[in-house]
């Protein structure tokens, strides 16, 4: 592989894993803050991408359809937070998951009755529909490169809200001491509502930017799916940073892995993650 | 009695006199006993997940491995156009599998919650894309089983495995022996270890037992199952797919073992007919099925505490 | 009531009834059974639905050539499942007594329902999977299809490419049977040309990220491309292609279904790809306009390839059905009638091979304006060689 063609892929991969950060952050939040394994979060993905498709061929603007589908997500999240999950805090965990495995089957047959099983496209937004040169033969998509700065000034702002804000010092708490935070006169019940309802946005938001790029089909949550699981365990569940460098090394190890030995690509990440948690049981970032 | 609650021994008496009784009603060739065989057989395999998932506690999303892996080792170990013996077979089958999942289970009990299910989850993957990607095992479109082995022991045969009705019974058995098996090792020293090892990991180490074996021990025993479980599957129809093994297959086993009442054994049967029930009667109610599926799912988690047995054992248990 | 509820209660009645009887097959004056097995729900959907739509459409058209005889559907919903395959197909050929089976859409299914309906008095006609088995290795005097097989579209192709002036080929597909064996058909005619295949990538199925591959084809630069992709990975692969600046620099040649049913979603994504198909949605021939008008004041919108497939399936029922008088007792008689007609389909007249595999064109089509146009007819009644195939 000459050293160009290297940067080429080495670009491909970080754009990839950006988005897998994105598709992963809020499965990661949600499973930090609360302790719920949400395997409905892939068919948020697909809403998300389903909504702007929608929105986009009746308005026309990507970006109000974008806006419009983003708080679609959010009040979504916080109806169904409301209605469903609130009911098993006290319950097994398990118990939760069937109830998201139960909500799969509920949003791909809303998905097909809705929207029909026909595969969609979104065209790339005008004002980003260039490309720039790039090596001799190729060039690339100015909307690749606007979708991986958006990934990363969402990175930022999780970073930032977490760390620095008086919701991400109550989320932290919220992590380690339940009752503590009760202690500090805050409703641990809204604080669970706002981080489920941002975690479902933000797969949705994740749909939304992939979908000019990809192609909107029935199944399209549970592909990205089992690749986020594999993200977040990685960095280790619940951790921000962690999803983060998960994305990145999976994004990066699967774009060269297809291009070495394409027939061994499938496995390559789940090797992968079995190394990780060989040596690090917990992930690379376990609290 | 190894059957400790009364709405337990009332449920299994009927489910039994009643699974006895299914083939005389039905015409051997009729999709029915075909399809009860099926749920039989699929009943086996989520018993032999809750075991590990309710009573062990090891949360596995990579179960169907074994299951899948049941039929291919069939395929790949016996001669195209021969019968072989059944039993010599499974025999065979099982005790590759149990050192498979010896194998498997020293790498994947290194981790535990959640990191289990994904490193089960990664492994079962990994053997399905194998399969999938190699041509040699038929890749994407499996293969096909051409000759049912014979049933004979010590010269005597009681089964014809290409009767239909033969191979219902031979799936009542499995359910029966798997059920029995499982409710005794839990009843004996070593069960008790096991259990009291989910329960308090930390006092049970303390009392000298070496946990990881116990579970790994464990581990090999319900995998072993599953794969037996894998075998009818694939020899009921002839016929192997990588799909057997997907992430889904496990999952759906999951679902059907928390609905039926988690850790409780007879639960997975409770659940694998409900289940499977309720998917025939929405499939031919509707072409959206996955709606009515997904709905009753939600309702029963939201409804009914400790599932199915949960529910049952309130109604009949003072 | 719409008319799914109506077919799905009575569907349910008749699987009540049927549990209980114990009719055999269906004699004359009985209705005639037609158990589908098609893809309701999940990535493959949209070709069901398509093949079902089609099918009843021909049935439909054709009621006065039934001779009276009435014809009940049971459709059951596959989820392009192989675990469940033989149990349905069970379900269709013992519980439901069906005498046609009409399905699948994906190879590993197909692969299970025949394992269960060969050599049985059902007849089974495939209207899409195309694996090479099913007509070859496989094939049987009961199973049918009015589909393709994975070779024809793709053989044509090799040819096309040498014309054109190609020597130095990229082939890419998914690691699946439909993929292999299409790269392997082009490899076929392309290479006994004097071609060179330079590059032959099988990526994980259904993995869509083409991205770093296009990468890579640009590093290589090759005279032209051949792929094999379908529905949402085509898509992704022309999206990935255009974005990268590719398209217009280096030809785009492909299986037919890289721009079947997805011409819309590419967008201009698409423009100048070259695919070979046995139909085209412009053919201009009158059975094709009559089909797309026909279908379109029925459905509301217009037939793809898919929905074709299943006209096919219908008419081949249709045509039998006429041609023994309504009776169709004698399995035997159905099967040396089916054999030996000629379906007048939208894609032009076929006949069935030894093998009964279409012996059919392909037709040589380019993207111009989001449209599949047809340059040429790529081979003239192509008929896959059935390797394997002993009757």
């Amino acid at each position: 592989m000459s050293t160009e063609l290297f940067f080429v892929q080495l670009i491909n991969g970080i754009q990839y894993g950006l988005l897998l950060f994105l598709i992963a952050s809020g499965l990661t939040l949600v499973f930090g803050v609360m302790g719920i394994l949400n395997l409905a979060h892939g068919s948020m993905y697909m809403v998300g991408a389903y909504l702007v498709w929608y929105f986009v061929a009746v308005t026309g603007s990507f970006t109000a359809s974008a806006l419009l589908s983003a708080a679609i997500a959010l009040g979504l999240g916080i109806l169904i937070e409301r209605l469903l999950i609130q009911r098993l805090y006290n319950r097994n965990h398990l118990d939760q998951v069937l109830l998201t495995i139960g909500m799969i089957f509920v949003f791909n047959s809303l998905q097909s009755i809705l929207w029909g099983n026909d595969p969609y496209g979104v065209a790339v937004p005008e004002a980003l529909s260039g490309s720039v040169p790039f090596t001799d033969n190729s060039s690339y998509p100015v909307y690749r490169i606007f979708a991986a700065l958006i990934c990363i000034a969402i990175a930022v702002a999780l970073y930032f809200v977490v760390s620095k804000t008086r919701l991400g010092m109550l989320i932290r708490a919220g992590e380690s001491n339940r009752e503590m935070v009760e202690a500090l006169g805050v409703n641990i019940k809204s604080l669970y509502t706002i981080v489920f309802a941002i975690g479902v946005m933000l797969a949705a938001v994740s749909g939304i930017i992939a979908a000019p790029m990809r192609s909107i089909v029935p199944g399209m949550g549970e592909s990205v799916l089992i690749t986020c699981f594999v993200v977040v365990v990685i960095g280790g569940m619940g951790s921000i940073k962690g999803a983060f460098v998960g994305a990145l090394m999976v994004g990066i190890i699967s774009t060269f892995a297809t291009v070495l030995m394409p027939t061994l690509s499938n496995m390559i990440i789940y090797i992968f993650m079995i190394l990780v948690l060989l040596v690090k049981p917990q992930g690379l970032f376990a609290k | 009695m190894i059957f400790e609650k009364r709405t337990e021994r009332i449920f299994l008496a009927i489910f039994f006199v009643v699974a006895l009784c299914i083939p005389l009603f039905l015409e051997d060739n009729s999709f029915f006993v075909g399809k009860a065989t099926t749920v039989l057989i699929l009943a086996v395999f989520v018993m032999s997940l809750d075991f590990l998932v309710g009573r062990v506690g090891l949360v596995t999303l990579g179960h169907a491995l074994f299951y899948g892996l049941g039929g291919y080792l069939f395929v790949i170990l016996t001669p195209e156009y021969e019968a072989v013996n059944f039993w010599t077979y499974a025999i065979y089958i099982m005790a590759i599998s149990a050192l498979i999942a010896l194998i498997v289970g020293v790498v994947v009990l290194r981790t535990s919650g959640i990191y289990f299910i994904m490193i089960t989850l990664a492994i079962s993957q990994m053997a399905y894309y194998f399969f999938f990607d190699s041509l040699e095992f038929g890749g994407n479109d499996g293969l096909f089983i051409f000759m049912k082995p014979e049933t004979s022991i010590f010269g005597l045969s009681f089964l014809n495995l290409d009767n239909p009705s033969h191979f219902y019974y031979l799936a009542l058995l499995a359910v029966l022996v798997t059920l029995l098996a499982i409710k005794i090792i839990l009843r004996s020293r070593f069960g008790r270890i096991v259990e009291a090892s989910r329960l308090n990991p930390e006092r049970t180490e303390a009392l000298g037992y070496n946990i990881f074996a116990f579970r790994l021990i464990s581990y090999v025993i319900g995998s072993t199952l599953a794969a037996y479980a894998g075998l009818l599957f694939a020899l009921q129809y002839g016929y192997v797919n990588p799909q057997f093994m997907t992430w889904e297959m496990s999952g759906t086993a999951l679902v059907m073992s928390i609905l039926g009442g988690l850790g409780t054994i007879y639960g997975a049967i409770l659940g694998t007919l409900t289940y499977e029930g309720l998917q025939y009667v929405f499939e031919h109610m509707s072409e959206d099925w996955m709606l009515l599926m997904g709905g009753a799912i939600i309702l029963m988690v939201l409804l009914l505490r400790k599932g199915l047995a949960g529910y049952l054992e309130k109604l009949l248990e003072k | 009531m719409n008319p799914i509820k109506t077919l799905a209660s009575t569907a349910l009645a008749t699987t009540l009834a049927a549990g209980l009887s114990t009719s055999a097959l269906a004699a004359a004056g009985d209705p005639v059974k037609i158990g589908v097995m098609l893809p309701f729900s999940g990535i493959y959907a949209q070709l069901g639905e398509a093949g079902r739509d089609g099918l009843r459409l021909a049935l439909k058209q054709r009621v006065d050539q039934l001779h009276g005889a009435e014809i009940e559907f049971v459709e059951l919903d596959t989820e392009a499942k192989p675990s469940r395959a033989p149990e349905l197909a069970s379900s269709l050929l013992n519980q439901h007594k069906a005498d046609f089976v009409i399905g699948p859409v994906h190879s590993g299914v197909a692969m299970g329902m025949i394992k269960m309906l060969r050599g049985k008095d059902t007849i089974m006609i495939i209207p899409n999977a195309g694996s090479a088995a099913a007509t070859g290795p496989l094939c049987s005097p009961n199973v049918f299809r009015t589909s393709f097989s994975s070779w024809q579209p793709s053989y044509p192709m090799g040819k096309v490419a040498l014309d054109k002036g190609y020597k130095k080929v990229y082939a890419i597909s998914w690691n699946y049977g439909m993929g292999r064996e299409s790269l392997d058909a082009f490899a076929e005619s392309f290479e006994a040309g004097g071609g060179e295949i330079v590059e032959k990538v099988l990526l994980p199925f259904p993995s869509t990220n083409f991205q770093s591959h296009v990468s890579d084809i640009a590093d290589e630069q090759p005279d032209a491309v051949f792929t094999f992709f379908a529905g949402g990975g085509a898509i992704k692969f022309a999206k990935d292609y255009d974005a990268m600046g590719l398209r217009g620099k280096i030809p785009l040649l492909g299986s037919g279904f890289l721009t079947e049913g997805t011409l819309e979603a590419q967008g201009p994504a698409a423009e100048g790809i070259m695919t070979g198909l046995h139909y085209a949605e412009q053919l201009d021939i009158p059975e094709n306009h009559e089909f797309r008008e026909a279908f379109n004041t029925e459905y509301g919108h217009y037939p793809d390839i898919y929905a074709v497939q299943g006209y096919d399936a219908g008419q081949a029922i249709a045509d039998t059905i006429d041609q023994l008088e309504g009776d169709i007792s004698d399995k035997q008689a159905v099967i040396s009638t089916m054999e030996k007609l000629t379906i007048d389909s939208p894609r032009g007249a076929f006949t069935f091979s030894r093998a009964h595999n279409p012996i059919q064109n392909i037709y040589l089509r380019e993207v111009k304006d989001g449209v599949n146009v047809v340059q040429t007819v790529a081979a003239q009644a192509l008929e896959d060689p059935a390797r394997g195939c002993k009757i």
